[in-house]
């Protein structure tokens, strides 16, 4: 719908409010609104508090990464596909990845896929994080804040360590992750294994994540004022998140155990114990505690895989220039956020010939509209807030 | 599929969910007091420093005398931010009835980092050697056309270079 359309709409419906006597008003929310997570803009036609109907409009944001893809070679698209959903990069590169070695039949060896299995959880830790922080700031407590960004850094350092970037890791290679810093001669034997040391610090860093969840358990979950913003607030029914194609949290957080980990596992997931997250009612306060959950079961799987990771070699063998056969396939993993999928068509040589992205964010903001009819305009921020979406993984 | 079909909740009044006074108030002081007495966390940054792990990808460092002008890194760069030009150079023989030997010498080697996405593919990619991750990253500028590091400004980072880390023994 464009702008025009928008206005149009707009003006018939003041005309027919004129004949009720009852004017409505129409509130323009964002682009620039500190939270909406980036820039989302919200169309939402109030009747005093009560907003009759709201109209998110996107595409501020649009990058083109799907348009890009196609004239970048396979290799080459590692780099922007971990930037789509920025919080958590490196869990955004898995699936991609998965999808390019499924196409080309490699299968990558053990160590590798253990080492994307600690990174993809310490990059789901990474992103609760960041909606530990950011939600209870909207809601206008900003205590939780430091605490959850104090120990978000050290989870970000631990990435670091290993990979070398902290937002934007690009360390899987198709085959594995990066063996190498280098292909000349010297720094072809320098490997990119995880360094001396990181272990210990994974387990103390994970301790202290532990401690900081049941810090934030006292500070923000048993809260009065926090539970008076969100409890019954932006109640989404089981059925409702079916049909509008919620995933991860938000969907667990209505009801339906469904979590990728377990239903289509492309990393061990089988060979660690973790639990599905979910709670029953659906609202605010359900996601965020599902979320707050899951950094404990996201800690214990790192854990338990920091002690069973094998040794082995990092990459599997794999020509130096990688061309994909003819074919298509859609590979799907568990973000942080929920089902984040890449369609790749290839017609054989060094770039898709198409590829979709499947971002979790664009379905899960779908229900806006239909969550906020109703509501008042307070608590649009705290529904808002609690479907934790990045816009830079809505517009792609 | 309407909006329709499902009864919706009517916001509740949740005022009633609040009473004074707030035990969350106090717990939350609690746990504050509880971290006022403990070793701050921020780092005073121009004062104090981080020290970036060795892996950190900070800035690249070129080795000029490694560099063979193949422009491989210039190709496989995402967003061709990496500027080559060479010339080919005759190496007279040493003695006389030698061959005549080309080598290719450098005379560009821009990186502009207002454009770089800090991806590695070109360290991984070099044949020769030439490029390797530093992790300094104090270099910000006020004009961004300062971003634009030359081939001697890129030679200069070769110092900063970290020997690689230990590794875990697996």
């Amino acid at each position: 719908m464009t702008d025009r359309d928008i206005a149009m709409r707009h003006r018939s419906e003041v005309a027919v409010s004129v004949e009720l006597e009852t004017p409505g008003m129409t509130l323009n929310i964002g682009p620039q609104h500190p939270s909406t997570h980036g820039v989302l803009r919200l169309i939402a036609n109030v009747d005093g508090e009560r907003i009759i109907s709201v109209q998110p409009v996107i595409g501020y944001m649009h990058r083109g990464y799907e348009k890009l893809s196609e004239v970048r070679t396979y290799v080459q698209i590692t780099t922007l596909v971990n930037r789509i959903d920025w919080v958590a990069g490196f869990a955004s590169e898995v699936p991609y990845i998965v999808a390019v070695e499924r196409l080309m039949g490699v299968e990558p060896p053990e160590r590798a896929q253990w080492i994307r299995l600690i990174l993809s959880e310490l990059a789901r830790i990474a992103s609760h994080l960041v909606f530990m922080s950011s939600y209870p700031l909207e809601l206008g407590a900003i205590t939780p804040l430091f605490h959850a960004l104090r120990d978000r850094e050290r989870v970000l350092e631990l990435i670091e360590g290993v990979t070398g970037g902290r937002f934007h890791p690009n360390f899987n290679r198709v085959g594995g992750v990066k063996p190498a810093a280098g292909a000349g001669k010297q720094q072809r034997g320098v490997s990119q294994d995880i360094p001396a040391g990181w272990f210990a610090q994974t387990q103390s860093t994970m301790e202290r994540i532990f401690g900081m969840c049941d810090d934030l358990d006292t500070l923000v979950v048993g809260n009065e004022l926090f539970k008076a913003r969100t409890v019954g607030v932006g109640i989404i029914p089981a059925d409702r998140a079916i049909e509008y194609g919620l995933s991860g949290p938000n969907l667990r957080a209505s009801g339906v155990p469904y979590d990728l980990r377990k239903v289509e596992p492309h990393l061990p997931y089988p060979e660690v114990e973790f639990n599905v997250i979910s709670a029953e009612s659906g609202d605010c306060h359900d996601r965020y505690v599902v979320r707050l959950n899951e950094i404990r079961e996201a800690a214990k799987i790192v854990l338990q895989a920091v002690d069973k990771i094998p040794s082995g070699p990092l990459v599997a063998k794999v020509p130096r220039l990688i061309k994909v056969p003819k074919g298509q396939t859609y590979v799907r993993g568990e973000n942080p956020k929920g089902e984040f999928g890449y369609y790749i068509i290839s017609e054989g040589g060094q770039k898709p010939y198409r590829m979709k992205i499947r971002s979790t964010s664009f379905s899960n903001l779908s229900i806006l509209p239909w969550i906020l009819e109703g509501q008042l305009i307070p608590d649009l921020v705290a529904v808002m807030g609690s479907l934790d979406f990045v816009l830079g993984d809505v517009d792609r | 599929m309407t909006s329709k079909d499902t009864p919706k909740d009517t916001p509740k009044d949740t005022s009633k969910n609040i009473r004074f006074p707030f035990p969350g108030l106090f717990k939350g002081l609690g746990l504050t007091g509880k971290y006022l007495f403990k070793k701050p966390a921020t780092v005073m940054y121009p004062d104090e420093k981080e020290i970036p792990v060795p892996r950190s990808r900070g800035v690249i460092a070129l080795d000029t005398e490694a560099c063979t002008v193949c422009m491989v890194c210039s190709r496989a760069c995402p967003d061709w931010c990496i500027y080559i030009e060479g010339h080919k150079e005759e190496q007279q023989p040493e003695e006389p009835g030698g061959k005549v030997k080309v080598r290719a010498e450098l005379d560009r080697f821009d990186i502009d980092y207002g454009l770089c996405m800090y991806c590695g593919i070109c360290v991984d990619v070099c044949p020769f050697d030439a490029l390797f991750w530093s992790p300094e990253y104090e270099y910000s500028e006020h004009e961004v056309v300062d971003l634009l590091h030359d081939k001697d400004r890129l030679t200069d980072w070769l110092g900063t270079v970290p020997d690689p880390p230990p590794l875990e023994p697996s």
